[in-house]
């Protein structure tokens, strides 16, 4: 069956209004540092990026469902699908993939070869437990939650700690069709 | 042959330095590039020659010594770049664009958030970039 | 080719940036979250300026590299130059953008309500609220434009000033040195 057909993310990244990647990235990095500095700890950094990404994904999914057409997903499969192939692109100005599916459908893994938040950034020596990107798991994970998708979203691989792409696995726990705001006959 | 470059930061503190040589002569390229800072300061503040030159990055030839040649640049931000050669033939344009590369480098290597200023350049990527860089030194304007 | 995001990438970080020290670090000490997110900006300003003086001859005085922010810099991130610069010949500019992109696209955040009405008993009106959140949201470019100014040699403080919205000021005093 195939699914609603979204606007390719190319066409909506080149219609968006665009910034110079070098600010996010600096922007971001800067964020970064200044939270190691003042939390010290390398998990609880983890935990506050997590956090900023949620509280992200969860504003950001409105753009998302306006700007790309896909008023609404059927199912999991076709909702990672989206927000990989239309979502990183209109935001990022990258493509991911979509691998690894589970046998039942409720996991998979996000693959990223491009990623513009690591631009320059060579972890110390001392930040090895750090998940640099961290961000991007809450906005996954924030996004879904808004469409009713309750997941949990871990790094598998990632560039940085010396892996040749970023892979996000996607584990859906909990899908409650039911509380989706947009009904049908809206 | 490029046998040493230096980035130097605006108190002349050391940011990185490299030599390329396989003799032991490691200390005698520091010295070199060391007594070339005041060569830069000098050409700096006192600018002879004034019209085009001043304020270019590019500051030219600092000095000739013995078998080498040394070469320096100013960027904006008061960073030194030293480079000393032995080739005794040198086109103008091979050591702009090295400069102009090595630039971009390092741009690029304080551009990591966990660089701090003023400190020394302990980027890998960085040290493979100009090591490159190097190599390449002369060849990009024969062909 | 030049790699560019969505602008609502650049807006949404910043927000929850902003939101993150004001509602959840420093939630009753707002001059440690604006030292924190100046200190943010100041990174980057230093970082942007090394970046966008490559290539061009070293500025001769205070004065071209204000110019420079006015001009190159601002042009790089906003897509606009300055509108107006003043000084006083003192050490003093004064740098307006009569639409400053940071504060016109910048929405009131609905979650920064939400978690900063449990801690605010100072009951300000909605208005004050709106305009201390605003100048939060400015210690950033202020930081970026010290951080920038700083790097070329130039130290200074950077404060804002937006009694003329959608205009905001930036004001740059120079540090004798």
């Amino acid at each position: 069956m195939p699914p609603v057909a979204p606007r390719s993310g190319d066409a909506i990244f080149a219609n968006v209004e665009r910034v110079n990647a070098e600010l996010f990235t600096l922007t971001y990095g800067a964020i970064v540092r200044q939270l190691l500095t003042d939390l010290e700890e390398v998990e609880e950094v983890n935990k506050q990026l997590d956090q900023m990404g949620y509280n992200i994904g969860i504003r950001l999914i409105d753009e998302f469902l306006a700007k790309s057409n896909v008023s609404r997903c059927n199912d999991f499969r076709e909702t990672t699908d989206v927000i990989a192939k239309v979502g990183f692109k209109m935001f990022l100005g990258v493509t991911a993939s979509v691998t690894n599916w589970d046998a039942d459908g409720t996991c998979c893994s996000i693959v990223l070869e491009d990623n513009p938040l690591v631009d320059f950034v060579e972890l110390p020596d001392n930040c090895q437990g750090l998940y640099y990107c961290n961000i991007l798991s809450g906005v996954i994970r924030g996004a879904l939650d808004m469409v009713s998708m309750k997941t949990e979203v871990t790094w598998l691989r990632d560039v940085l700690r010396g892996d040749d792409v970023f892979e996000l696995q996607v584990k859906l726990l909990k899908h409650v069709p039911e509380e989706y705001p947009y009904k049908d006959d809206e | 042959m490029i046998v040493c470059v230096a980035v130097v930061g605006h108190q002349n503190n050391p940011l990185f330095i490299q030599s390329f040589t396989e003799a032991d002569d490691a200390l005698k390229l520091h010295h070199i590039v060391h007594c070339s800072l005041d060569v830069v300061d000098e050409r700096v503040n006192n600018p002879k020659k004034s019209g085009p030159m001043l304020n270019e990055t590019f500051l030219g030839l600092l000095y000739p010594i013995e078998n080498y040649k040394v070469y320096g640049y100013l960027t904006n931000t008061k960073v030194k770049f030293i480079l000393v050669t032995t080739d005794l033939d040198v086109k103008d344009a091979d050591v702009r664009n090295f400069f102009r590369r090595f630039h971009a480098a390092y741009v690029d290597a304080v551009s990591n958030p966990f660089h701090v200023p003023g400190k020394k350049i302990t980027s890998r990527t960085f040290a493979e970039r100009v090591s490159t860089i190097v190599k390449s030194f002369g060849f990009s304007s024969a062909g | 080719m030049v790699r560019e995001v969505s602008e609502s990438c650049v807006d949404s970080l910043l927000t929850e940036m902003v939101s993150c020290y004001c509602n959840r670090f420093y939630v009753n000490k707002p001059e440690l979250a604006a030292r924190r997110i100046e200190a943010i900006g100041y990174q980057v300003g230093h970082q942007l300026s090394e970046r966008y003086t490559m290539e061009r001859p070293r500025f001769t005085d205070h004065l071209e590299a204000i110019k420079f922010i006015c001009k190159d810099f601002w042009s790089e991130l906003f897509k606009k130059q300055i509108d107006n610069l003043k000084t006083n010949h003192r050490g003093t500019f004064v740098l307006q953008d009569n639409k400053f992109r940071w504060l016109a696209r910048m929405s009131v955040d609905p979650s920064t309500d939400k978690v900063s009405s449990v801690e605010d008993n100072t009951s300000p009106t909605a208005e004050n609220k709106a305009a201390q959140s605003m100048s939060m949201h400015l210690y950033f470019p202020c930081g970026i434009i010290r951080g920038a100014l700083s790097n070329l040699g130039i130290p200074c403080a950077v404060s804002a000033d937006i009694s003329n919205l959608p205009a905001c000021s930036f004001v740059v005093r120079i540090k004798a040195g």
